[in-house]
C-alpha cells in the first residue's frame, strides 16, 4: 500500500498541533479595575494608561514567562458593590492578578473577592492606609503612597521650623477623611497642636469660612489633606484672598498638573509631597518611553500604573508559573526599582507587611511661580 | 465683627448663586410644573463654555459672557424641543418630561466628560482675582460682580412678572394652562421662553460660580440641589422668593461653618437640618404667591 | 392556591437558575434581584401612591448598618439583629413619615433629599460605630442552623426576598388599600371626600415601603460583606427614579423590567462601547421615554394589544 507523503505530512503537521499547541495564544491574564465615567476618573484614566504602556513595553520585550500580558480592563463607575462584580467577572475570566486602581472604598470592597478566590490583587495607586489593615487579606497588596508616610515626610521637611500649631483643612471624599485622620494622628506624633480643623464639602461654593476659622485660630502652618482638585483649589483661592501668610503644606494631590493650569497665579510657595523626582533617570526614560508609545507626553499619576504593572509582571517571572500561590510568594519577595519615589527607592514588603511604597520615597517640592519646582528634601531623614 | 462682614460678602454671593439656579428652577417649572433637575448641569455647560471662551478663543470677557448667555438660551430652547415639547403634546404624564430631562442631564454630563478631559477647568474672572473694601463690608472682586449681577437679574425679573403684559401671560399659563390657552395665550411660545430663560439663568450662575468653583463635569448634581432647596425654601409663587431662599441657605451654611462650635464634619448636616425642620414648619416657603382676589 | 402553586414555581425556577451560574453570573444575577426588590416597593410609593421620595436608599441602608452593627458591634444572636433591622427601619420611617404627610409633591421629596444626605453625613462622621468613610467589613454571615448560606444558597435567600416582597406589594395593590392608594395620588381632595383617610394612607405606605427597603438591605449586607456610605447615596436614588419611570410607574412589572434594564445596561454596553456607555445610557433613556413616555411596560402592552 502506498502511503502518501502529503498524508504522511498532514499527519506529522495535525501531530506537531496536537503535542506542541501554539504558545502564541497563550496569554497572562492581568485584570485591571478601573473608573471610567465616575469620581475616580481624574486619576484613574491615567494611572489606566500608564499600565497600558507597561504591558506594551513588557510584550514588545516577549512578554512574562514567554507569554504575552493580556490587559483585561473593567470599569467599576467609581462605585464600590460593582468593583467587586468587576472583581469576580476577572477572576471568573482567567484573570491571574487584578490591578485596582478606581476609588478606596472600591478597592476595599474588591478585596471580598480576592480574600475568597484567593487572586492576588494590588493597588498601585491607592494612599488609604486602612487598605491593608481592615480586612486581613494575605492576598492584596499596596504600592500606593500612604497617607501616613505623605504627613511624615513633610513633616520631616518642616523639622527646622519648629511648628507648634497646625491647621488642617480636607474634604469630605473618603480619601480625604482617611488622609485627615493620618494627618492628624501624624501631627500630634511630632508634638504639632492641630488647633483647627475644617472641612469643605464636595460642591461648596465658597472656602472662606473654612479659611476665616483657620486665620482666627492662628496657627503657625496649614496642612492640607484634600482629594478633590477642585475643592482644593476653592481652598487655595480664599487662602490667597484672605491674605493668609502661614505656609500650606499639601498632600500628594497638589502633585497633579492639573493645578497648573486651574490655578494659575495662585500656587507660589505652595509645598506638597510626591513620589515623583523629574530629575530621576528611570522617570526620564519612562517619559521618552511613553512619549514613543502614546505620542504624549505623561505626568505622575501615569508613573503609578506603569510601576504597578512592571512591578507585577517582575512577581510573575521571579515566580516561574502562572500560579496565583507563587506569585502571591513572589510578590512578597519583591525588590524593586521603579519609577515612581525618591532616587534609588525600591518597593519592598518587610515581613508581614504588604505595603510596598518605602517610608523615605516621598520627596517634598514646592511650586515655584506656576511650576512645580525642584526636590527640597527626600523621606524622612533629617532636613537638608 | 470684621469676619462676620466679610463672610457677609461670600454668603451673600454665594446665595446669589443658589437664588439664579432656583430661579431657573422657578422659571421652568411655573408655566408647565416640569421640574428640570438638569439646571445643575446647564450651570456646568456654561461654566466650560467660559472657558472655552477664555482661554481658547481669547474672548475679552464681556464678550465672552454674552457669547455664553446667547448659547445657553439656545441649549435651553433645544432641550424643550426635544425633551418636552413632543411629550406635552402628546399629553404625556408629567413624569415623563421631568425622566427625559434627567436623560438630558446624563448626555450633558458625559458629552462634557467625554469631550474635556476629567480635571476641573479655570473660568475667567470677570474683574480678576483682587478684593475689594466698601466701607466695612470686604469680598473679592468677583463676589461683588456676582451679587451685582443678580440683583440685576432679579430686578428684571420682578420687572418683566409685575410689569409687562407678557410677564402676566406667563403668570396666567402659571395659575391655569388651559385658562390661559383658552384666552388666547400661545402656550407653546410661553413654554420656549420659560425654557431658554431658566436655560439662561442657570448659565449665568454657572459662569459666575465656576470662577470660583471650576469648571469640571461633577459640578452640576450639587449645584442643582442647593438651588431646589433654595427654590422650596423661597417659594415658588413669587420671583423674589428664589433669592430670598438661595441666601438664607447659603448664609445658614456659611455662618454654621464659621461659628457653630461643633466639630466640622458635624457641621455639614447643619443646612439638611436646617431645611428639614423649615419643610415641617412652613412647607410652603417663606413667600406666598400673590392671591388674585 | 394557584398563586402559591405559581409563586413555588418561581421561587424555584429563580433559585435553581444561581445554581447554574459562575461566580461573576451570579454576583450580577443577586444584586439585579436586590435592585429588583427595591424598584418594586419604591414603585409601590411613587408609581402606586404618587409619594417623590429620595429615601429609599437611606432606608437600605439603614436596614444594612443596623443589621450589621447589632450583630458585629453589639454581639446580638441573629434573629434579634434582623427583628432590631426592622424596628429600627420601621421607627425611622414614621417619624420621618407622620410630620411629611403635611408635605405636598416635591416638598417630600426635598425633605427625604435632605434626610438622604444627613444619612450620608452621620455615617461618614460615625466614628467606630459605623466605620465612617470606610464603612464596615470584615463580617460574616454566621451559620443558620449549621448550614453556611454563602454563594449561590445565599442567593436563594434573595429570591426569596424578592418574591416575598411582590407577594405583599401585590397583595395589597389589589386590595381597597391599592385603590385608595391610587386614588391618593391622582386626586387626594377626592379621595378625602370619599371617606379615604389621606394621612394615614400616605404615614402607612412611607412605612411600609421603607421598611421593606429596609429588609432588603439587611440582605444586602452579607453579599459582598461590606458596608459603606457610597452605595445608598444619592446617586442610585436618582438611578432607582429612572429605573422605575422608564419601567412605567404604577406597575410592577413595569419596576422589574426598568431595574433589569438599566441595572443591566452598563455591563453590556461597557465592553461594547467602552467610556462612552454613560452617555450611551443617557440617549438610551432618552429615546425611550420619547418614544413610550408610559414607558418600558407601555411597549409591553402595545405589543400586547397588538398581538392579542
Amino acid at each position: 500500500m502506498k502511503i502518501s507523503s502529503k498524508l504522511i505530512a498532514g499527519l506529522a503537521c495535525a501531530l506537531a498541533v496536537a503535542l506542541f499547541p501554539a504558545h502564541a495564544q497563550e496569554t497572562v491574564k492581568i485584570g485591571v479595575i478601573t473608573d471610567k465615567v465616575g469620581p475616580a476618573k481624574p486619576y484613574a484614566e491615567p494611572i489606566t494608561q500608564g499600565i497600558e504602556v507597561g504591558a506594551a513595553e513588557i510584550n514588545a520585550k516577549g512578554g512574562v514567562l514567554g507569554r504575552k500580558i493580556e490587559l483585561m480592563i473593567e470599569d467599576d463607575q467609581g462605585k464600590p458593590d460593582v468593583s467587586a462584580t468587576m472583581a469576580r467577572k476577572l477572576v471568573d475570566s482567567g484573570a491571574v492578578f487584578i490591578l485596582s486602581v478606581s476609588l478606596t472604598p472600591a478597592t476595599q470592597q474588591a478585596q471580598t473577592v480576592s480574600l475568597a478566590t484567593k487572586t492576588p490583587q494590588m493597588t498601585p495607586s491607592n494612599s488609604g492606609d486602612t487598605l491593608t489593615t481592615q480586612i486581613d487579606n494575605p492576598y492584596f497588596w499596596q504600592t500606593g503612597p500612604l497617607g501616613s508616610i505623605q504627613i511624615a515626610t513633610l513633616l520631616s521637611y518642616a523639622g527646622t521650623k519648629n511648628y507648634k500649631r497646625a491647621a488642617l483643612v480636607s474634604d469630605n471624599s473618603d480619601l480625604g477623611q482617611l488622609l485627615a485622620r493620618f494627618f492628624r494622628s501624624g501631627l500630634e506624633k511630632a508634638d504639632i497642636q492641630v488647633v483647627s480643623e475644617e472641612l469643605i464639602s464636595r460642591g461648596a461654593t465658597s472656602a472662606e469660612p473654612q479659611m476665616q476659622k483657620v486665620r482666627a485660630a492662628n496657627p503657625d502652618v496649614l496642612v492640607s489633606a484634600g482629594v478633590l482638585t477642585a475643592e482644593n483649589v476653592l481652598m487655595l483661592k480664599a487662602y490667597r484672598q484672605l491674605g493668609l501668610k502661614m505656609p500650606l503644606l499639601a498632600s500628594y494631590n497638589f502633585s497633579v498638573p492639573v493645578y497648573m493650569s486651574v490655578a494659575k497665579g495662585l500656587l507660589d510657595g505652595v509645598t506638597f509631597v510626591d513620589a515623583y523626582d523629574p530629575a530621576k533617570p528611570e522617570v526620564k526614560a519612562f517619559e521618552a518611553t511613553y512619549k514613543r508609545v502614546t505620542g504624549k507626553d505623561p505626568f505622575n499619576l501615569h508613573g503609578y500604573g506603569y510601576d504597578g504593572m512592571r512591578l507585577v509582571a517582575d512577581a510573575i517571572q521571579r515566580a516561574g508559573a502562572v500560579d496565583k500561590e507563587k506569585i502571591k510568594a513572589a510578590i512578597q519577595a519583591t525588590d524593586f526599582a521603579g519609577v515612581m519615589g525618591a532616587k534609588g527607592m525600591k518597593y519592598r514588603f518587610p515581613a508581614g507587611k504588604r505595603t510596598g511604597f518605602d517610608p523615605n520615597g516621598m520627596v517634598v517640592r514646592v511650586y515655584e511661580g506656576d511650576r512645580q519646582g525642584r526636590v527640597v528634601h527626600v523621606g524622612q531623614g533629617k532636613p537638608q | 465683627m470684621r469676619d462676620f462682614l466679610e463672610l457677609s460678602v461670600s454668603a451673600a454671593a454665594s446665595g446669589c448663586v443658589y437664588g439664579l439656579v432656583a430661579l431657573a428652577y422657578l422659571l421652568m417649572i411655573r408655566p408647565t410644573g416640569i421640574v428640570n433637575f438638569a439646571v445643575g448641569e446647564l450651570a456646568m455647560l456654561a461654566a466650560f463654555g467660559g472657558y472655552v471662551t477664555h482661554s481658547l478663543m481669547q474672548l475679552s470677557y464681556p464678550a465672552g459672557l454674552a457669547a455664553v448667555l446667547l448659547v445657553m438660551l439656545g441649549v435651553g430652547w433645544l432641550t424643550e424641543r426635544i425633551a418636552v415639547r413632543p411629550l406635552l403634546e402628546r399629553g404625556a404624564p408629567i413624569l415623563a418630561p421631568i425622566l427625559a430631562l434627567l436623560g438630558m442631564l446624563v448626555i450633558f454630563r458625559e458629552s462634557i466628560s467625554l469631550t474635556f478631559s476629567p480635571d476641573p477647568y479655570p473660568v475667567p474672572y470677570a474683574f480678576g482675582f483682587g478684593r475689594l473694601e466698601l466701607g466695612p463690608l470686604s469680598g473679592s472682586y468677583q463676589s461683588f460682580f456676582i451679587i451685582a449681577t443678580t440683583l440685576a437679574v432679579f430686578a428684571g425679573a420682578w420687572f418683566f412678572f409685575e410689569r409687562t403684559v407678557a410677564g402676566k401671560c406667563f403668570e396666567a399659563v402659571a395659575l391655569n394652562r388651559r385658562a390661559a390657552a383658552l384666552m388666547g395665550i400661545n402656550l407653546a411660545r410661553v413654554t420656549t421662553l420659560a425654557f431658554a430663560a431658566g436655560a439662561g439663568a442657570a448659565g449665568l450662575a454657572g459662569i459666575l460660580v465656576g470662577a470660583n468653583i471650576s469648571a469640571h463635569y461633577l459640578m452640576g448634581v450639587p449645584l442643582a440641589i442647593q438651588g431646589f432647596t433654595a427654590l422650596v425654601i423661597g417659594g415658588v409663587g413669587r420671583v423674589e422668593g428664589a433669592l430670598l431662599g438661595g441666601l438664607l441657605l447659603a448664609f445658614a451654611e456659611q455662618l454654621t461653618v464659621r461659628y457653630a462650635p461643633i466639630a466640622a464634619g458635624y457641621a455639614q448636616a447643619v443646612p439638611f437640618l436646617f431645611l428639614m425642620i423649615f419643610l415641617l414648619v412652613r412647607p410652603t416657603g417663606l413667600l406666598q404667591a400673590k392671591r388674585v382676589a | 392556591m394557584k398563586l402559591l402553586g405559581r409563586g413555588l414555581a418561581a421561587a424555584l425556577l429563580l433559585s435553581g437558575f444561581a445554581f447554574l451560574l459562575s461566580a461573576y453570573y451570579n454576583d450580577v444575577y443577586r444584586k439585579l434581584l436586590l435592585w429588583a426588590t427595591l424598584a418594586l416597593s419604591y414603585n409601590f410609593l411613587f408609581g402606586v401612591c404618587g409619594q417623590v421620595a429620595f429615601s429609599h436608599f437611606t432606608f437600605y441602608g439603614i436596614g444594612a448598618y443596623a443589621v450589621v452593627i447589632l450583630l458585629v458591634q453589639l454581639g446580638l444572636p441573629l434573629p434579634l439583629a434582623i427583628a432590631g433591622g426592622v424596628a429600627l427601619c420601621a421607627l425611622v420611617a414614621l417619624v420621618v413619615a407622620i410630620p411629611s404627610t403635611r408635605l405636598e409633591g416635591f416638598y417630600l421629596g426635598l425633605a427625604t433629599l435632605a434626610l438622604a444626605q444627613l444619612f450620608i453625613v452621620i455615617l461618614n462622621e460615625g466614628g467606630a460605630l459605623t466605620g465612617g468613610t470606610g464603612g464596615l467589613a470584615n463580617y460574616r454571615l454566621p451559620k443558620v442552623f449549621g448550614v453556611e448560606v454563602t454563594g449561590p444558597r445565599y442567593t436563594v435567600v434573595i429570591v426569596l426576598l424578592l418574591l416575598g416582597t411582590f407577594a405583599i406589594l401585590w397583595r395589597l395593590d389589589r386590595s381597597w388599600f391599592g385603590r385608595a392608594c391610587r386614588a391618593v395620588r391622582d386626586n387626594p381632595e377626592t379621595a378625602a371626600a370619599m371617606g379615604v383617610d389621606v394621612v394615614r394612607i400616605k404615614v402607612i405606605v412611607f412605612t411600609l415601603t421603607s421598611a421593606l427597603a429596609g429588609i432588603a438591605g439587611m440582605v444586602y449586607a452579607f453579599v459582598d460583606n461590606t458596608v459603606n456610605p457610597p452605595i445608598f447615596g444619592l446617586d442610585n436614588a436618582f438611578l432607582l427614579l429612572f429605573m422605575v419611570i422608564v419601567g412605567g410607574a404604577g406597575r410592577h412589572a413595569g419596576a422589574i423590567l426598568g431595574a433589569v434594564l438599566l441595572y443591566l445596561l452598563p455591563f453590556m454596553l461597557s465592553p461594547v462601547i467602552g467610556h462612552h456607555h454613560a452617555l450611551v445610557f443617557g440617549i438610551l433613556v432618552l429615546g425611550a421615554i420619547l418614544l413610550q413616555p408610559r414607558g418600558l411596560i407601555g411597549i409591553y402592552d402595545a405589543l400586547r394589544r397588538r398581538f392579542a
